[in-house]
């Protein structure tokens, strides 16, 4: 009996359900102090004046920090040279203003509402200077996009783009897009007597990284960065909008220090908006070439998205495009056009979202040209091996997700012609797209430990950003030990266990699961190895490498599985409370010797390695087929989604349950991306004109139709022992050129820029 | 920041008098938003959920007086019946959570234009019962709305009910939204028939600086239509309709949607709720004449 | 009678004695009148399940009952709640013993990160009781006040389906 692969409920559900979960603002504090940030409100210029008198004499005011009387901080090193940071630039340092947003003074008063109340009353002037706003001005190439270069060519793209018998050229456009997680971030900094900081926060960042950025911001000399304790237990939505070090996980630790006393920083949901990051706006030129029969000769795609002086994140949107057709001419760039607005940030499905959108909007441009069915177009240009690296895939299934997603659809009975098909007086429009997302192995420790009663405890310092990994890692620990699931706990969110890397690009099952297995395999090992000595023991004299778990805690002698023994005995006769083991995965032979738990930071070394596994034998995707059937009424322009199909090759999938309910989250946020999400700027002065849940359209319960989700569960036999791929990207890759596609399909009508609102498709 | 709280609709208008800047929070789903957010920090709040009297209502000969107090949900549960074209309206307000608060009271007081209310209550012609400790006026719905977030009430009154009569006639609401649930009107528009008058009524929201009435569109179908042998509409009755409908909107380009797209919209809803409405009204007439 | 509070010094509100029912028990506590009720609960009664979301009554992870009825209580003050019966999700069940509806949303996996969840249960445990459970579209028009960014929204009306059908 395996647990892995069962859809066991999740172990922290009655704790959400009842509301007994700690998130980071639950947690009770002793003589805490609560802190406001006050935000620049214009997007570029000068402090000329800032007067903090009347806060200072404020009720409960303990303390405001502006640029004038802030300790100075260092720049952070980025999250691309292998620090901790997006943004660079810390907070206060100076009178200058580079985004509507930027933090201008920190209050902490003894209760939230007196601070806020403080910061009220603080006078600030301003001397304005006209911002950069929009994708408009100079475009420059970055250092570099995910750790690769910016600019990306095989074949001559060009030469083959005018020989091409058929060719499309469009530009795609899609907006800013915030994280928008339901917890706003929150930070709770608490300074011992012996100069130990503790930092509870909501981070998706990863304890360890975070407590590199702490060492880095406060001037902690590395050796001494075990004197920083991060804990993130609970975390109410990430998307990527908790990653990273920003200034406002820093301020709270400095004001901290300054009172002798524990500093709670809880952002508005509007200072969200300019606090961690966000996506990119991106416009994206697309050209395909290709013959009469659809085979496509040449692709370029240029996209350009925001840039900064405080930090570099290009929105990698070409990147799906250089792996996942075969075609011998592809060119990819990458450019950037500052703007006074903040450092943009990985934002769930980051490039492949926004990039896929393009690439398979014009991939159904390009059937249209063709009078070729869209599915038809895909299979004559698949690639059977990796085009972009010229290896083999370790896996891909994408053949059997378009064959199964089309049957499970219905795809044969779309009628070719747009506008054709109808439901009363609404048009229906079916559409499809490729989903692919290159999800990562990063470095990743578990420390397993059975104890005398047989129970096991695992614990990795990664987050469980709501992906279910408190109960998939208890089930890959239970395998590997042969106990019940509910035999073992996991726990993370803690710098006292062993290093993880943030969960991040889909990689928490195939980074944290090897690891977790590796290290209980080896605990498990170990008691055999107690036991085989053991003349007491059943198994006395056996092979420890053969000795096999038979479940229940159980061990046996492999020629004979009546003879065996337990965990429980075991410890007991030997008289110990315990035994444990830890192993790493997926990590660097330079982090093996320093892998105390504050580990270097490696991190652009990293990237490249992950991105090119297996010693660059194999590459891994995971892929998968979007199908969307639309309905549009033609005279208000109004979309609505009523039927998803998706099918995706994860590799092996560790728990349906909560594996589909991640692939459900995922296609509703291609559907909030096809029709809603967008945050708006000012167009003159580079503000943020609604950072709310209003203005900011989120899916609703009512706008999220019937989704089928199907995994074809295969294991991949190279990517790792687990055989499992990523899940938490792949479905948001590709719904939004599915639903583009198809209110083409329903209307004729093609919306290259989004959201796709009802002006924008009647206009 | 004094925070006053009355037991009775008298002491409030006492209140009120004596700090005409005081704020009245009812349901708070609009005040709180703006306190939450430090967008105002008024001198006073005026807390009016300890008045009862504001939250009944009551029907003598047809005539509704709603209390401002009343939350969406009762006027959905109980009111439907009799004034329809609310319910729908009230039906559409954010979410239940939002049903359970907030107040046409509320609705009235903020006066956005993007209040889902305020087509409706032009289009049945409601009179707003505004009260001072001067004593009490009524204000005709066409007259209460001034601007922008801006109504017809003095600095000392308060809303004290909503008059409507209970539906002559069909009534019809319906609003563009980017989402289907949870959203601020794109646009929205009301009608109500009144036959025994033989006239319509019809107004449309978010599309101009105010609520307002259509009123060379109520004109014209009030011509159009045949009320004492009702036959089926001519298309052209509803495209022209629509089309003085979305004439009277003066709508701008902002997050929500283009002014272009309002009026055509508009023009939309309009030919589909007149459509809707006089079906209701045919079938009556057929029912009674059966 | 007329009560005012008057403001101290011209700018910060005095604190006022609110008494309500906190998931059937009597509390007393001093705020300033301008404490919503929901930092009422989680600052001062310690009452951590309703969460702050929004602040802006735009996203629902703070929905309670107040007198059976579900509202956002980070749009409405402490003091306008005196005297009223308030129940937060801990009200409804423990871990050890769960209400049908946060069991269901277990058994249906309607939640990832649980953030927006128990607002979610609170507003499900409500919707049944106004009898909005008849149909799957149904429930989703009237759980569309509680936004869930992972969007567990299929387990979400699997669960409120299952609780309403097992409580009929």
């Amino acid at each position: 009996m395996t647990s892995v692969g069962t859809p066991v409920p999740r172990v922290d559900g009655l704790l959400k359900a009842t509301g007994t979960a700690r998130y980071t603002a639950d947690i009770p504090f002793e003589d805490l102090t609560h802190a406001v940030l006050l935000q620049a409100t214009i997007a570029r210029g000068r402090i000329a004046s800032i007067d903090a008198s009347a806060a200072e004499a404020a009720p409960g005011v303990l303390l405001v920090l502006t640029h004038l009387n802030a300790p100075r901080l260092p720049r952070m090193r980025a999250f691309a040279k292998g620090g901790s940071a997006q943004q660079t630039v810390p907070a206060l340092q100076d009178d200058r203003v580079r985004f509507a947003g930027e933090t201008v003074a920190f209050v902490v008063a003894e209760s939230q509402e007196q601070a806020r109340y403080a910061a009220m009353l603080i006078s600030v002037e301003y001397d304005e200077e006209p911002p950069a706003v929009g994708l408009h001005g100079d475009a420059y190439p970055p250092a570099k996009v995910n750790g690769q270069p910016p600019d990306y060519r095989r074949g001559d793209a060009e030469r083959a783009l005018a020989d091409a018998a058929v060719t499309v050229e469009r530009t795609y456009r899609t907006p800013v897009h915030h994280h928008n997680p339901i917890e706003p971030p929150v930070t709770i900094a608490s300074w011992d007597d012996d100069g130990g900081l503790t930092v509870h926060e909501a981070a998706q960042g990863g304890v360890h990284m975070m407590r590199l950025g702490f060492a880095e911001a406060l001037g902690i000399p590395r050796r001494k960065a075990g004197s920083i304790r991060v804990v993130s237990k609970f975390l109410g939505g990430g998307f990527g909008g908790k990653g990273f070090m920003w200034p406002r996980n820093i301020l709270p630790a400095v004001a901290a220090r300054l009172l002798g006393r524990p500093v709670k920083l809880e952002l508005t949901r509007a200072q969200m908006y300019t606090s961690g990051g966000y996506r990119s706006e991106t416009v994206q030129r697309l050209r395909l070439g290709a013959d009469r029969d659809g085979r496509l000769g040449s692709i370029v795609h240029e996209s350009t998205s925001t840039g900064s002086d405080m930090g570099e994140f290009p929105e990698p949107c070409a990147q799906i495009t250089q792996m996942l057709y075969a075609c011998p001419n592809v060119t990819g760039t990458h450019r950037l056009v500052r703007q006074n607005v903040g450092v943009p940030t990985f934002t769930r499905a980051p490039g492949e979202g926004p990039g896929s959108f393009a690439l398979e909007s014009a991939l159904d441009e390009l059937a249209g040209e063709l009078s070729l069915d869209p599915l038809e177009l895909r299979l004559r240009n698949y690639a059977e091996t990796d085009p972009e690296h010229d290896r083999p895939w370790s896996s891909k299934g994408l053949r059997e997700c378009y064959s199964e997603g089309a049957e499970r659809f219905g795809w044969s009975a779309r009628n070719p012609e747009p506008g054709s098909m109808r439901d009363g007086r609404w048009l229906v429009g079916y559409g499809m797209a490729t989903a692919a997302y290159s999800s990562h192995t990063w470095p990743t420790f578990a420390r397993v430990r059975i104890r005398a009663d047989g129970t096991a405890v695992v614990r990795c310092a990664t987050t469980d950003i709501g992906t279910g990994t408190y109960t998939v890692m208890a089930q890959v620990a239970a395998d590997a030990l042969g106990v019940r699931p509910g035999d073992v706990t996991f726990e993370a969110g803690d710098t006292r266990y062993p290093f993880a890397f943030p969960p991040v690009s889909s990689s928490g099952a195939r980074s944290i699961g090897p690891a977790v297995r590796a290290a209980a395999l080896a605990v498990r090992t170990r008691v055999a190895r107690l036991a085989v000595k053991d003349r007491e023991s059943p198994l006395f004299g056996a092979d420890a490498a053969t000795v096999r778990a038979i479940g229940g805690g159980r061990l046996a002698r492999a020629d004979d599985p009546e003879r065996y023994d337990t965990f429980v005995d075991v410890l007991e006769r030997a008289g110990l409370g315990h035994v444990e083991e830890r192993k790493g995965y997926g990590v660097m032979p330079f982090l093996h010797s320093t892998a105390s738990g504050i580990a270097p930071w490696p991190v652009g070394p990293l990237l490249r390695v992950a991105t090119r596994p297996f010693a660059g034998r194999y590459s891994t995707y995971d892929f998968g087929a979007q199908f969307v059937e639309v309905r549009v009424d033609p005279d208000l322009g109004v979309v609505r989604v009523s039927r998803v199909v998706g099918v995706y090759d994860i590799g092996r999938v560790l728990n349906p349950r909560t594996a589909r309910n991640q692939a459900v989250g995922g296609i509703t946020w291609g559907i909030g991306m096809a029709l809603m999400e967008r945050t708006t700027t000012h167009p003159r002065l580079g503000k943020y004109t609604s950072p709310n849940l209003s203005g900011y359209l989120l899916p609703t319960n009512a706008d999220v139709p019937d989704i089928d989700v199907h995994f074809l569960d295969r294991p991949d036999p190279l990517v790792n022992p687990l055989g499992v791929k990523g899940v938490g990207e792949l479905p948001v890759v590709g719904v939004a050129a599915a639903i583009a596609n198809a209110v083409h399909h329903a209307t004729g009508k093609r919306v290259r820029s989004l959201p796709i609102g009802p002006a924008e498709l009647l206009g | 920041m004094d925070f006053l709280r009355p037991n009775t609709f008298a002491e409030a208008l006492a209140l009120k008098a004596e700090q005409p800047d005081a704020v009245p929070i009812a349901g708070g789903t609009d005040v709180m938003v703006e306190l939450n957010f430090d967008h105002r920090r008024p001198p006073a709040l005026l807390d009016l959920t300890r008045i009862a009297e504001l939250r009944e209502w009551s029907a003598v000969d047809g005539k509704l007086r709603v209390g401002s107090g009343v939350p969406y949900a009762r006027i959905i549960e109980q009111l439907g019946g009799q004034l329809p074209g609310l319910a729908m309206a009230s039906r559409t307000v954010g979410s239940p959570q939002i049903r359970n608060r907030g107040t046409v009271g509320g609705n009235l007081g903020a006066a956005s234009p993007a209040g889902d209310t305020h087509p409706v209550l032009l289009a049945g012609d409601a009179v707003i019962e505004a009260a001072s400790a001067r004593g009490t006026r009524m204000i005709p719905a066409a007259e209460f709305y001034l601007g922008v977030k801006r109504n017809a009430l003095e600095p000392d009154e308060l809303i004290a009910a909503v008059h409507l009569n209970a539906a002559p006639g069909p009534e019809q609401f319906a609003k563009v939204g980017t989402r289907n649930a949870m959203v601020i009107a794109v646009c929205s528009f009301a009608i109500a028939l009144h036959p025994a008058e033989k006239r319509v009524g019809a107004a449309v929201g978010s599309a101009a600086p105010t609520p307002r009435h259509a009123t060379a569109a109520e004109e014209f179908l009030a011509g159009e239509l045949d009320w004492d042998a009702p036959k089926p509409l001519l298309d052209s009755v509803k495209r022209r309709f629509g089309e003085l409908v979305a004439e009277a909107a003066s709508p701008i380009d902002d997050v929500r949607g283009s002014a272009a797209y309002r009026k055509h919209a508009l023009a939309v809803l309009a030919r589909r709720t007149l459509g809707w409405a006089w079906q209701d009204h045919l079938g009556k007439e057929t029912r009674e004449c059966a | 009678m007329i009560e005012v509070v008057p403001s101290e010094g011209g700018v910060v509100p005095a604190a006022v004695e609110v008494g309500l029912v906190v998931n059937g028990e009597a509390r007393r506590l001093v705020v300033e009148p301008r404490v919503t009720l929901l930092d009422a609960l989680r600052e001062r009664l310690g009452l951590t399940g309703a969460k702050k979301g929004c602040d802006h009554g735009e996203c629902g992870a703070c929905t309670v009952l107040v007198d059976d009825r579900r509202i956002y209580s980070c749009t409405t003050l402490a003091v306008m709640q005196e005297g009223r019966r308030v129940t937060t999700v801990e009200g409804l069940g423990t871990p050890e013993s769960p209400h049908p509806v946060q069991a269901a949303f277990v058994e249906h996996d309607g939640m990832q990160c649980g953030m927006c969840t128990p607002g979610q249960v609170v507003s499900a445990v409500a919707l049944i009781a106004e009898g909005h459970a008849g149909s799957e579209d149904e429930i989703r028009e009237w759980m569309s006040g509680n936004l869930c960014r992972c969007a567990a929204y299929p387990g979400i009306v699997a669960a409120v389906r299952a609780a309403a059908g097992g409580a009929s």
